[in-house]
């Protein structure tokens, strides 16, 4: 059947979008929160701890981000645990992105030089409070700008959430793109869409670069 | 004024005669393979002014790294304020929260303004209130006569007064001892003396203080015994008076041959 391109087809485009601003809200906190963690093991001063951590973000550098969401989607019920298109989404994009925060981050903490966190613990800090109040704002400052760009990256890579059924910015674009056979108005939109939220984010980072960098 | 810095200074090594409170036993300190501290002792009392001195590289920033444990230690015993080094984390923070310790590098932290740097240990450690914590902040940095700089953040200080405020900071947490790593190596000659006069006047209140400093001056006028180290090990210590006037050691001579006549 062949629609016009109007209205609707615009809304769901734009609703597309919403779904992928959703996705891309979902990767980036749990890939924070994780990626904290990793980031933390990855530095800490046991060794198991680091070995671990290091092979997890070797794992899921080194793997597709595709075959990851297959796998959280099909593989979980093969051991009987059955989980909604969100929450192995959830999941999925959650070990992708914290695998890829948590090895910025080490790179962050790891150049946070040595002496502040010994006149921290010089002062009698603990451990909790060396990291969140002296090693980690330093550590995220220093690694703000590849944050930044990996994030523009986690948004265009939501697409691929499409595979599972998702309705997203990409996949909305296909469907109206297949159903008015107007692919290049379809695309282009969607691509504006994508444009118009991972442009302000860089210029974003760009702005808070330059104030931090007047901070010291 | 010198009459009273004389008098607390007698009543301060009379008390620590009897009163140790840094006990250090045999200690030896290894990184990988290299000796860096050879089976150390030294006693200093309540109120003692040491300066220790020596060349580049005889351990003198490890030996008091290994007072707070900044530097973890191979074997031989450290007590401070009757509280063993050896024995758990927990040992380790309750000495950390009664020595303070200055670095050369200064090492304040970048992100945090002045006042912040100073209320973080007494928040995080103490456990103080935020109303609290700013009050001892701004006491110390009275004490250090910087109290007007207080919102500014480290970078848009000098040296001196960076120094200074590092100063401020370690005595928020009201240390029994303080521990200088080198303080006024890493400024411009201008700023050594505001840096010095703020040590000379924590001496003269009776502060424990462990200084590692090339300043000959400061140890002469301040210290009441100087400790020097060559290769890991104290080869020769005396009250300055003899320290300087007839060093007993080939070394020693060496050394103060060296930096006398810089
Ligand atoms: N983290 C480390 N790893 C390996 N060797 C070290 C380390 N820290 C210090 N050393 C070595 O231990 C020895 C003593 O170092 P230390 O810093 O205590 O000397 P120092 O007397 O303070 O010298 P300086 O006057 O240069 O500060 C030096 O030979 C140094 O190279
Ligand atoms: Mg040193």
């Amino acid at each position: 059947m062949i629609r016009d391109f109007g209205w609707f087809e615009v809304l769901s485009i734009i609703q597309g979008m919403g779904t992928t601003l959703a996705l891309a809200a979902v990767a980036f906190i749990g890939g924070g929160v994780f990626g904290t963690a990793v980031a933390l093991a990855r530095s800490s001063a046991w060794k198991w701890l680091r070995i671990i951590a290091a092979a997890y973000i070797d794992f899921f550098q080194g793997t597709p981000m595709l075959m990851q969401l297959f796998l959280v989607y099909y593989g979980l019920p093969v051991f009987g645990i059955h989980v909604s298109a969100w929450t192995a989404v959830a999941i999925g994009l959650t070990f992708h992105a914290s695998a890829f925060l948590g090895e910025i981050w080490r790179g962050g903490i790891q150049a946070v030089p040595k002496g502040q966190n010994e006149a921290a613990s010089a002062l009698g800090l603990g451990y909790v409070s060396r990291m969140r109040d002296v090693v980690l704002p330093q550590a995220i400052k220093l690694s703000f700008a590849p944050t930044v760009g990996f994030s523009v990256q986690l948004i265009k890579g939501t697409s691929l959430a499409a595979i599972i059924g998702f309705v997203e910015l990409s996949r909305s674009a296909q469907i109206v793109a297949s159903t008015t056979y107007k692919p290049l108005l379809a695309y282009g939109l969607a691509g504006a869409c994508y444009f118009a939220i991972c442009f302000p984010l860089s210029r974003v980072s760009a702005y808070y670069e330059r104030r931090l960098a007047l901070k010291t | 004024m010198a009459t009273t810095a004389e008098m607390q200074h007698t009543t301060a090594s009379m008390d620590a005669a009897a009163d140790p409170i840094i006990q250090i036993d045999n200690l030896q300190k290894y990184y990988a393979a290299f000796h860096a501290l050879k089976n150390v002792n030294l006693t200093v009392r309540r109120g003692e002014r040491i300066v220790i001195c020596g060349p580049s590289g005889s351990g003198k920033s490890t030996l008091i790294r290994c007072v707070n444990r900044i530097e973890q230690f191979e074997s031989g015993s450290i007590v401070v304020d009757g509280i063993s080094l050896g024995e758990g984390m927990q040992n380790v923070n309750a000495v950390r929260a009664e020595v303070g310790m200055v670095f050369q590098q200064f090492n304040l932290f970048p992100h945090l303004t002045v006042l912040q740097n100073c209320m973080l240990a007494p928040l995080r450690v103490r456990g103080a209130s935020k109303k609290e914590a700013q009050a001892i902040a701004m006491k110390y940095l009275e004490r250090v006569r910087i109290p007007d700089q207080a919102s500014k953040y480290p970078a848009q200080l000098s040296g001196g007064q960076q120094q200074r405020v590092a100063i401020a900071r370690a005595l928020c947490m009201t240390p029994k001892i303080m521990l200088f790593d080198e303080p006024t190596s890493a400024l411009d000659p201008e700023m050594v003396k505001e840096v010095l006069d703020t040590m000379v006047s924590l001496a003269q209140e009776g502060m424990t203080m462990l200084c590692v400093t090339h300043e000959m001056g400061f140890a002469r006028s301040v210290a009441d015994r100087v400790i020097f180290m060559d290769a890991g090990e104290i080869i020769e210590e005396a009250e300055p008076e003899f320290f300087f006037s007839q060093p007993k050691n080939e070394r020693t001579r060496n050394f103060l041959g060296q930096i006398l006549n810089h």
